[in-house]
């Protein structure tokens, strides 16, 4: 074929049209294969056609065996008559086709039970002709696009996305769902409420989660305030000024960090029951700011790369350090400010260990963390797992809406800590 | 301007300085009321006065106590001027171990004041001798601002991290070497110095906490490779794909699986271990799509679980490894590829040949500390398995996916294993210092730190 299309990659047509034709093929090939009985595609879409009863998804088969056919017309179609409109419209018909061949890899056994074609029916007994066309499909997917001079990388997104959004598309169906309980078999709740974030913070919930959720915040808010100026203020010292002791004091640091933090707990506790602080919130507020120094790092090495020249100009302008650094370094600093700012509200915000061992069965001050482990307690699980999915997404909500819009920062705060 | 004298030490500022300087190294401050610096100087003198007190009414005992660790047992005493049998309040190890330690970290600080004022000292003594101008109280206190601002800024996070860092830290580095253990509580009961006998029965071999310890160690070391290593190429390659040409909608790409990182990891991983359990909505879903007839065991069978744990912590690793990439993938030159791609370099070739050996110069620090957080991942193992499953050849509460660190925190929480917690807490510690020895050795961050002034 010696055709050339401007903006087509012609060399891959070949190799497209054969995975659509074998795809074509398939529709023939045994799907289903058990016990001696076979039947292909085509004619289980014929039997599906009669059946008394059906499920709703039936039509994934209907659908997969038109595209694939649609498809394969396609590939003929633009062997006769080749332009970059065809191919787009045959890219766009292969892309719905392999997502329903991969649905049908999900949902074959829900249709065959349901219409009553087969029961007690496994994956495994797809037949070649199923996993076959599967493979054919996505073959001819990606020559297409070879073709098309599209970026394959989508269908690999795609495919990852739909994995990591798994998960948290559950949490939040399970938020709204009605049924109450643990286990339920299917995956779309059957009735949508908002009733658990309703009870979630109502009065006569026998859960303070309103409480909870306050005390975190409460926390959450001191100590973001409170670590940004320690951390800042350490490391404009430990940048910025030269004195005896400051290598020996970073390495002191970097010792102290090396031990695995809550090994200490125990200590800390007995401390704060002879400042009389233990079981309060500003206890939570008082350690983690003592301990705030330590992530020094990467604020310090942002302060590093601001040229020195520009404190010496200040200085003979007879500025004090401390004017320099109100006033020249920490306005030049403004993303190092918010990750570390976003960076000490998240620690505080999802911090575990500490809370849970200083309040003990205390729960009035509870924060979410503590109080959303122990609703996932097996022996509570049942009774507050919907209850547990909307405190889940409403203590990850505010945090998302932060973390999205300032992910720039977070970014930069990060590449920064790599350097250094 | 008062000037700073650098070139001094405690030993020739004795044998150089008068009579003052001399008797300064006995009476704080002495020297800075000769040379002007009354208030100052009288602080000193004050504060060491303060020590003085506190050690002969407190301190001596409290550090004479720290030897024994307590005597007297709590129990039935009898009381002669009342002729019975009453209650007796023994000693409590821990309170005397804790406050034992205190006294240390204020001796400490005394002694660097102790050196502090000696040197002011001898500085007011020299700019007065050559006619410099010495600082009076006021300018002192203003100086905090400019030259000394290392002072007034350090002076909180020194003060926090004594208190709640260093004490319960030392505290807990000497535990390691009593016999704290479920068996030893205070008040009811004492413990006592035992040296290093907590190391030689966690390593010794055929003991049964060492036949625990070797097998957790290995898993914390096995788990440490795979955890940082999956999410370092799968973030790479994620961060590749997103970043390539023709990929539209970066941005939104980006968002989708920045949403696992964003979510606190607490409730991500609670909410995926509810996922995975056996009547979870993972096994229902594949049942129902027919892809096993049974539960599948992804938190109960041993093997099954450490690749779950490995599998999730790559869905909320990755992220943050991508986001991280992304910044030094844009740094490669773009004429390297494009010359590479002229040559006939696939895509592959030019990974292999450019990108990794790129990323992994800048990243190999970073790696490096990554491993060492991970051999530390409480979060991931404690929310999402909190160590189980359980297995009966381990000691007490150790489970089969427990890591050094959560087992630490079973054996303080649980079991009340002190000893051993602090124990295995010093081992940790020495594990994260051969690592990020390696990492020095290979990074010159530390050394350039200001290359770019």
């Amino acid at each position: 074929m010696k055709k050339t299309v401007i903006g087509l990659n012609l060399i891959y047509y070949v190799r497209a049209a054969a995975g659509a034709i074998l795809s074509f093929i398939c529709l023939f090939l045994p799907y289903i294969s058990r016990d001696g009985s076979r039947s292909s595609m085509v004619s289980t879409a014929l039997d599906l056609l009669k059946a008394q009863e059906t499920s709703k998804i039936t039509f994934f088969v209907y659908v997969a065996v038109a595209l694939t056919t649609l498809s394969f017309i396609c590939a003929v179609f633009n062997f006769v008559k080749t332009s970059v409109k065809g191919m787009k419209i045959w890219q766009a018909i292969q892309v719905v086709n392999t997502a329903f061949w991969t649905f049908l890899l999900f949902a074959s056994k829900t249709i065959l039970e349901k219409a009553g074609l087969q029961s007690g029916f496994m994956n495994k007994y797809l037949g070649i002709g199923f996993f076959l066309g599967l493979i054919a499909t996505y073959f001819a997917l990606v020559y297409i696009m070879k073709v098309t001079q599209t970026n394959r990388g989508y269908i690999i997104l795609t495919i990852l996305g739909v994995i990591w959004m798994f998960p948290i598309l559950w949490i939040l169906l399970t938020a709204l769902r009605a049924e109450q309980g643990y286990y339920v078999g299917y995956f779309f709740p059957h009735k949508l409420t908002f009733q658990n974030f309703i009870d979630l913070f109502s009065n006569q919930s026998v859960l303070p989660f309103g409480r909870w959720w306050l005390n975190t915040l409460i926390v959450a808010v001191c100590s973001c305030i409170i670590n940004t100026l320690i951390i800042l203020m350490t490391s404009f010292t430990l940048s910025r000024t030269r004195f005896k002791g400051r290598k020996g004091f970073m390495n002191v640091l970097m010792i102290i960090g090396m031990f695995p933090g809550f090994m200490s707990l125990i200590a800390v506790y007995n401390i704060l029951k002879g400042l009389g602080l233990n079981q309060s919130l500003a206890a939570l507020v008082i350690v983690g700011a003592a301990g705030a120094a330590m992530g020094y790092h990467v604020s310090k090495g942002f302060f590093d790369t601001i040229p020195k020249a520009v404190d010496e100009a200040a200085i003979i302008d007879g500025a004090s350090r401390l004017q320099i650094f109100t006033h020249i370094t920490l306005p030049l600093s403004k993303s190092i400010i918010v990750y570390t700012v976003l960076g000490s509200f998240l620690g505080a915000w999802s911090d575990y260990i500490f809370p849970s061992m200083l309040f003990g069965d205390k729960q009035s001050s509870y924060t979410a963390a503590v109080g959303l482990y122990w609703l996932t307690d097996f022996r509570r699980i049942d009774t507050y797992y919907t209850q547990f999915a909307a405190g889940a997404v409403v203590v990850a909500v505010p945090i998302v809406i932060l973390f999205v819009w300032l992910q720039r920062f977070y970014v930069e705060g990060l590449s920064g800590s790599v350097k250094g | 301007m008062n000037t700073e004298y650098k070139d001094r030490n405690l030993i020739t500022i004795f044998t150089k300085g008068d009579i003052f300087s001399k008797l300064s190294f006995i009476f704080c401050g002495l020297a800075n009321i000769r040379y002007g610096q009354v208030i100052k100087g009288s602080i000193f003198l004050l504060l060491e006065i303060l020590y003085i007190v506190f050690m002969a009414v407190k301190g001596g005992n409290l550090l004479h106590d720290l030897s024994t660790l307590g005597e007297n047992l709590q129990g039935m005493a009898y009381n002669e001027s009342l002729g019975i049998y009453e209650m007796q309040q023994g000693d409590n190890s821990m309170l005397i171990l804790l406050y034992g330690v205190m006294a240390i970290v204020i001796t400490a600080a005394f002694i660097a004041l102790w050196n502090f004022s000696i040197r002011s000292g001898e500085n007011a003594r020299k700019n007065k001798e050559t006619g410099h101008h010495v600082n009076n109280f006021i300018q002192d206190v203003k100086s905090l601002t400019n030259e000394n601002i290392r002072f007034l800024l350090l002076s909180i996070p020194v003060a926090g991290l004594s208190i709640f860092t260093v004490t319960p830290l030392i505290y807990m580095i000497l535990m390691a070497f009593t016999n704290y253990d479920s068996e030893h509580q205070p008040p009811g009961n004492l413990f006592d110095w035992v040296g290093i006998e907590n190391f030689k029965t966690l390593l010794a071999t055929g003991d049964r906490l060492a036949s625990t310890f070797w097998p957790v160690l290995g898993w914390t070391l096995v788990w440490g490779f795979f955890a940082t290593f999956t999410c370092y190429f799968g973030g790479m390659i994620l961060a590749m794909i997103i970043n390539s040409k023709g990929i539209k909608f970066k941005k939104f790409w980006r968002t989708i699986f920045v949403f696992t990182m964003a979510i606190p990891s607490f409730i991500s991983l609670r909410v995926v271990a509810t996922m995975l359990g056996e009547r979870g909505i993972f096994n229902v879903l594949l049942q129902q799509w027919g892809f096993t007839s049974s539960a599948l065991p992804f938190l109960s069978n041993a093997t099954w679980a450490r690749v779950s744990v490995i599998v999730v912590n790559f869905w909320i690793g990755v992220p943050v490894t991508m986001l991280m990439v992304s910044g030094i993938l844009m740094n490669i030159p773009g004429e390297l590829y494009e010359s590479a791609r002229i040559d006939g370099a696939g895509p592959f070739t030019m990974f292999r040949k450019i990108t990794f050996p790129y990323m992994w110069f800048v990243t190999t620090p970073y790696l490096i500390s990554n491993l060492i957080s991970n051999f530390n991942n409480f979060n991931t193992i404690f929310f999402l398995t909190g160590g189980e499953p359980h297995t009966l050849t381990y000691y007490k509460g150790a489970g089969k996916t427990d890591l050094l660190v959560t087992w630490l925190y079973k054996l303080t929480k649980d079991s009340n294993d002190y000893n051993l917690a602090s124990t295995i807490g010093i081992i940790i510690f020495v594990i994260s210092a051969v690592f990020t020895l390696i990492s020095f050795s290979r990074s010159n961050a530390m050394k350039n730190e200001e290359g770019f002034q």
